[in-house]
This record gives structure tokens, sequence and C-alpha cells, in this order.
């Protein structure tokens, strides 16, 4: 329906607009057809209004509302995803409540978001270096830009030929060292290591883009009035370029939890089985482990449930600590 | 349609953003009356051998066939998606384990009357095979309940050797008739492990076990099982058990004649085997067209037997089935009938190696043949029809209660924690998981 408003209105609005009289011409006896025509234009007005509001709040009911409010009944069922669900109440939440591998799973992708601050302090550093006059630098920031632009799925059969252990790529770099490498995807130790460092390697070059863009954009007095005050440059960093980029590091954390918290490709296929131990498998992945592999979609749609809440709750509070955060300059 | 759609789009979010691989579903649903879909999975080789049968289905019959592969892994995830977006295919695989759940949506139609009248001759067939697709309301996989579907083939999981490499070292071939007992095994792959180049590492190994498709072997013919007759109990806490998964983990820990767990990790077993360093490994039918070009000779025998001196094994299969909201319904029927039991069709898929015949009399004039490779086909049909056994998930709602075996079993392969131990941690895990599938069972049965 929205394609239907869209193509029509741009023609229907200016002969909606022709109705109206030419300003001045209208006399003091005029002035009850001017009121009704302008009556007339305001309701054309408000059902056009109407209309391109309405392809957006349908939409949002439709593949939105709707879909979360029939998750909602969903997660209390028993339901294989073919037959007709059934209803079992809160059966779903009181099993996932005991259930070993959905705490083991979302304590796996608590640990993953360990690698969003490591990532956002690497790529702060490097929009700065990046900042300078350096040669080759298009080419630099191209090189750290690729990896956000290649397809996750094959960045991770790359970093899985990576990390074997024998002879992998980062095993023989470790060598060069005298180190002896572990075996990355087979050691519950080293497994969400492996998959943060790959994940920073992938985000970098996209927090790295919002972060030039945002020290570009300090204006240059700011540094020159500092200096002269006799501020040196970890002065300037700490006290002008870190306060200014700030909701640029809003926007990242707040991006960077919700799309971790749904970690799920890179560990599929690096990981197949969930890692040695289940150790790497994350929430989402328990996830649609249940949904398609074993059939309990109303189970799956419960974790989906409490994983969606956690996520809105945990963003609730980072917009809390930011508003107490936030400053502006006149 | 209407009632589709909320649980279409709630199955989406059930996945979050995860599901984007699931989007396309399978064909169209068979309106058109001389155009059938068939959904199915498998590699080169398998789609050009089904590409092959299939032109001549068509040119016998005059009924077009469209055909959608995908690859092993995806299947059972886009065959879901084309069920949830009611685009199910005229004629599918559908593997044993999903055959329950798919029968009680109303999914997949009975053909147990059009098969009978289609004058085909089920005895000829493997019982096994034939006895998997059906399902009395109760119990899958017995000989009295409704027919469901058509074994696309039958999987006997049998052992094989390198004869060049045994005869290299001067060790007696192994007899293919008399299983051999676990010391013996152990006894010659000790003999086989080497480091031929003396580098100091060792280069050569007796065998290399996976313990998910090999543990089944031991326990069973170690007289132990995963479950008890009537699938409602998980019986792997038994002596018999533990004895035979603590055997399989001393190959590698105490005896030392698999390659480690880092080394089967990097380059794993099968890759070592085609490269002729490993003694033992198991040969399945679909590994015959690649393992006949392989540099050494090998041959068949009878898996190693525990106490009870019995070889045991598991077979898989896959069926054809044919869905109950087909356009064409007897067209679909007449293809999987034609594609599980056409002696033509079989002949096809059999001269590609990548199956054994699914017709009785086809598969002995084809164990027989002076050319045989492996020489031993006769294992293959031991196998099926003597001591062959359904993998232990097979027939029951789901394999959930089944893979939680394998989640935590490291610890034992690598010899730090006992077998024992292990299983009696882990056997009320699993019949938790078992009772929750069993209801599930009961109510996707009586909801439907």
């Amino acid at each position: 329906m929205s394609h239907t408003a869209s193509t029509t209105a741009p023609t229907a609005v200016p002969a909606a607009a022709a109705d109206v009289p030419p300003p001045g011409g209208a006399g003091p006896t005029d002035a009850h057809r001017a009121k009704q025509a302008m009556r007339r234009l305001h309701r054309t007005e408000h059902r056009w209004a109407a209309a391109f509001i309405a392809a957006p709040v349908l939409g949002f009911l439709v593949f939105t509302l709707y879909p979360l409010g029939y998750a909602l009944y969903a997660s209390l069922t028993r339901w294989n995803g073919l037959t007709a669900p059934q209803f079992i109440g809160l059966e779903n939440y009181t099993r996932l409540l005991g259930d070993p591998y959905f705490r083991q799973t979302l304590w796996n992708t608590a640990f993953y978001m360990i690698g969003i601050p490591i990532g956002l302090v690497l790529a702060l550093l490097l929009a700065i270096a990046l900042n300078r006059k350096i040669p080759g630098q298009t080419a630099f920031r191209t090189i750290y830009y690729v990896p956000v632009i290649s397809s996750l799925a094959a960045i991770a059969i790359v970093w899985q030929f990576a990390y074997n252990g024998d002879f992998g790529l980062v095993n023989q770099v470790l060598d060069w060292f005298g180190v002896d490498g572990p075996n990355w995807l087979q050691n519950t130790a080293t497994v969400k290591p492996a998959i943060i460092i790959m994940a920073v390697w992938k985000g970098l070059g996209y927090s790295m883009l919002l972060y030039l863009a945002a020290i570009q954009s300090v204006p240059r007095s700011l540094y020159e009035a500092a200096s002269l005050d006799g501020a040196n440059a970890y002065h300037r960093f700490r006290s002008i370029t870190l306060p200014m980029v700030r909701p640029v590091t809003f926007f990242l954390v707040v991006t960077n939890v919700i799309a971790g918290s749904q970690i799920f490709t890179e560990i599929n296929i690096m990981t197949p089985t969930g890692g040695p131990e289940f150790s790497s498998a994350s929430i989402v992945y328990y996830i649609v482990r249940q949904a398609f592999r074993y059939q309990q979609m109303g189970y799956a749609t419960a974790m989906s449930v409490v994983l969606g809440l956690i996520v809105f709750v945990v963003t609730l509070i980072q917009f809390r600590l930011n508003r107490r955060n936030s400053f502006s300059i006149d | 349609m209407t009632t589709r759609l909320p649980r279409l789009a709630a199955l989406a979010l059930a996945g979050a953003l995860a599901l984007t691989a699931c989007g396309s579903g399978g064909g169209e649903s068979g309106g058109d009356s001389d155009t059938l879909t068939f959904m199915f999975r498998g590699g080169a080789d398998e789609k050009a051998a089904y590409q092959a049968a299939i032109d001549k289905f068509t040119e016998d019959t005059g009924v077009k066939v469209e055909m959608t592969v995908t690859d092993a892994d995806q299947y059972a995830t886009k065959l879901q998606a084309a069920v949830s977006g009611n685009k199910v295919p005229d004629v599918f695989y559908i593997e044993q384990a999903n055959l329950q759940s798919y029968v009680a949506s109303g999914v997949l139609l009975d053909i147990t009357d059009q098969v009978e009248e289609a004058g085909v001759d089920l005895d000829n067939i493997w019982e096994y095979g034939v006895d998997s697709y059906r399902f009395d309301g109760t119990l899958q996989g017995t000989s009295e309940g409704r027919l469901y579907g058509l074994p696309k083939d039958v999987g006997p999981f049998a052992f094989g050797y390198n004869k060049t490499m045994l005869e290299a070292n001067g060790i007696a071939l192994p007899d293919p008739d008399v299983p051999l007992s676990f010391d013996e095994f152990r006894d010659i792959t000790k003999q086989l492990t080497q480091d031929t180049d003396g580098d100091g590492a060792l280069d050569q190994w007796g065998t290399g076990l996976n313990v998910q498709w090999n543990l089944q072997s031991m326990v069973w013919s170690n007289g132990g099982d995963f479950v008890n007759e009537d699938r409602t109990e998980v019986t792997v806490d038994t002596p018999e058990f533990a004895e035979a998964l603590q055997y399989f983990a001393d190959l590698t820990n105490v005896d030392g004649v698999t390659p480690n767990a880092s080394e089967a990790a990097t380059l794993d077993t099968y890759q070592r085997w085609m490269a002729g360093e490993i003694g033992f490994f198991p040969v399945g039918p679909w590994d015959v067209s690649v393992y006949n070009d392989l540099d050494f000779e090998y041959d068949l025998i009878p898996w190693p037997a525990g106490s009870t001196g019995e070889s045991a094994t598991w077979v898989g299969s896959l069926g054809i089935g044919v869905s109950a909201t087909s356009g064409n319904p007897d067209a679909a029927v007449q293809l999987a009938t034609y594609l599980s039991a056409d002696p033509e069709a079989q002949q096809t898929l059999v001269d590609a190696n990548i199956q054994i015949p699914n017709l009785k009399d086809v598969a002995t004039e084809w164990a027989t043949a002076a050319d045989a490779k492996p020489a031993n086909r006769q294992e293959f049909l031991d196998i099926v029809e003597d001591y062959g056994r359904a993998m232990p998930a097979s027939f029951t709602y789901g394999a959930q209660w089944y893979d939680e075996l394998w989640v935590n079993i490291q610890p034992v392969l690598d010899g730090k924690q006992t077998a024992a131990d292990y299983l009696a941690e882990v056997q009320p895990k699993m019949q938790a998981l078992l009772d929750e599938s069993n209801t599930n069972a009961e109510m996707a049965g009586g909801g439907a």
C-alpha cells in the first residue's frame, strides 16, 4: 500500500494546491468563500498526510507489531513450526531458567562483548592516525574499510583457515617469534578470544570511518585556542577530541551491543557444532539450533523474547547514562 | 493463507537476523498437472546421476520435472521454509528422524495404496529401507505402519582397510567373514602406527575414528545400546556402554594408534586415510566413487567386535516422500516409485557409484560382479540384511537427546575423564530430553 500512495501523491498534490485563490485577490465579500477553499485544501492535505503516515504505520503494524505480538503468543506455546501451536502457559520460560545451555550461551554472548571497547579504542587511534597528512592516506583508509564490505560468510571461512592449529596463518606468524600457537578453534580457552579478534578486525573500518568524520568536524579554533593556552597534545585529545566524538562513541556502543547480542554467522561457520563443549555457541546460535534442528519453535521463540528484553533494557540503561553525561557547547 | 502469515512472520522473528539464508523456499506447489517439482540434496555427482534418471522418466511418461537441489546441510532448513510458506514440493527427500513430525503435520501423503496398486514388489526392496518410512501413529520403523515414503537408498556404514599398507607391513589380511576382536584390532593397529621417514614424528597410524559416527558399532557389538526398545529410556550408563567408549578413547590416549586430537583436528582422519596414512577406516557406499581413485588398494571387512563377538554397525537411509497437497499426486507417486524401485533408474544411480542398489536382485548381481571394487562389496549387503541397525535417534521424535551425548564428550576423548563418570553424568540430561521429545510426539500426534 505504500507503493500506491507514493506514486500518486506527487501528481495529486499540485492539483489540490491549484484550488487556492491567488493571494490578495480575495476582498471582504470573498472572505467566506476563501475560508471554505482553505478548509477544502486542509481536508485534501490532511488526507494526503494521512496516506503518507499510513504507509510506515501500516508497515510497522504488519511487519513489526503483529509478528512481535505473535512471537509473544508463540513463546507461550509448544510449537514445532508445522502444526498449530498449543498453549502451555509459561512452561517455556520455566524450562529456560533451568536450561544450562541457555545460561552458557548467554554468558558466551556477553563474553563476546569484550571486543566492543577494544574495537572502539583501536578505531579511534586509527582514525587519529589517518587524520594526519601521511602518504598513501586514502589507500590505508580503503584497506581498513575492505573487511567491512566483504561477505561475513567468506571472512569467517578465511579466518577458520587462518586459525588452523597446524598450517594456519596465525600460528605460522606466531612461530616466527618462537611461540607455539594453540589450536584456536578446538580449545575452550582460545575459541572465544579467536572469534573476538576476528570480529574486531571486521568492524574496525566502520568505526574508524565514523570517528574520522567526527574528528574532522571538530572546529580547528578549539585546538588553536587550547594551544595558545599551553595545552599539550594529550590535553587537547583528552579535553577536546574525546568529548567532541562522544556522540559517535555512544552511537557505536549502542549499535555494537545490539548487533553483538545477535552474533551468529561467524559462530555457525567457524564452529558448526557450537565449539568444544559448546564454548563458542552464542544465544542466537542456540535459538536457531532449537528452532530449526529440533523443531522447538515455541521454546526458541521464548528465548528470543528474553533476548529481546535484555537488549531493550541494556539499551535503555545506555541512554540514561548518556543523558547524564551529555553536554553542549554554545 | 491468513493463518500462515503470522506464523511465518514469527518464524522469521524467532531467528532474529540470522535467517537470511532460509529465505528462498522450494519449488512452486504443483498446480500444473504435467510438471512436478522435486527437491533433493547432494553434490555434483549426485545431481548429474539424478538428472540422467529423471530425463528418462520425462521421456517415458511425458511428465516434466523441475528439480531443486540444495547442499546437504541446508536441506532440512530449506524444506521447512518451503513447508511454512505453503510451497511444498511435489516430491522430496525426507529424513527418517523428521518423518513423524511431517506425518503429524499433514505434509506427507500416505502412499500405501497407490504403491500397492502400481504393483511395486516391496519384498524386493530392503526391508529396513521400506520400514523406515512406515509409521503406525506410535512407532516408526515397524512393518505394520502405513507407508509415507520409499527409500531413496540405504547407506550401510562398512569398515575398510588399506590393503597396500597391510601388505607392505607384512600383516596378514583380515578375514572378510570373521570379525576381529577388540584386542586383535588393537594389536594390528599398534603394529601399523609408525614413523616411516624417521623424522621423529608419527606419519602412519593404525586407525582414526570419529566418535559420532563410529562409537555405535563398538557399543552395540559390546552388548550396549543408547536407548531401550520402546525408546523411552536412555541406556548409556551401562557397564557395556562405558567399556566400549573407554576402549574408543584409549585407542588414542593409551594405545596411541590414532592421530591425537590436535593432529586430527588439523588434517582430519578422512583426509589422512585418503593420503594413505591410515590403516583402518570406515567406508560408506557414498565414498566408493572417491575411494576407487585413490593410490592404494582397499577392501571391506566386518567391524571389530566387542564382548558379543558379533559385528554391528548402522545403516542410514534417506526417503522419498510425496506432498499431501500435490496438485498431481498420481504422477508424484509415480516419480517417487520410479526413483526408488525402477530397475533402470536404479542402474543409472548405482553406475554413478553413489549408492548401493535398492532392489535385492539387482544388488546380488552387483555384489558378485567380477570387476567389483572394492572386491568385498558383499559386506555392504550383509550389513543391510544382517547386522546393520538404525541410528539411535532415527525413529525418535527429534534427535536432541542423542546430540546431547556428544556435546561434552571431549574430556573423555582427551583422557581427562573416565567414560563411566561421564556417562553417569550425561544420562539424566539425555533422559530429560528424551522425555521431552516423547511428550512432543504425543502432543503433535494428538493435535494433528
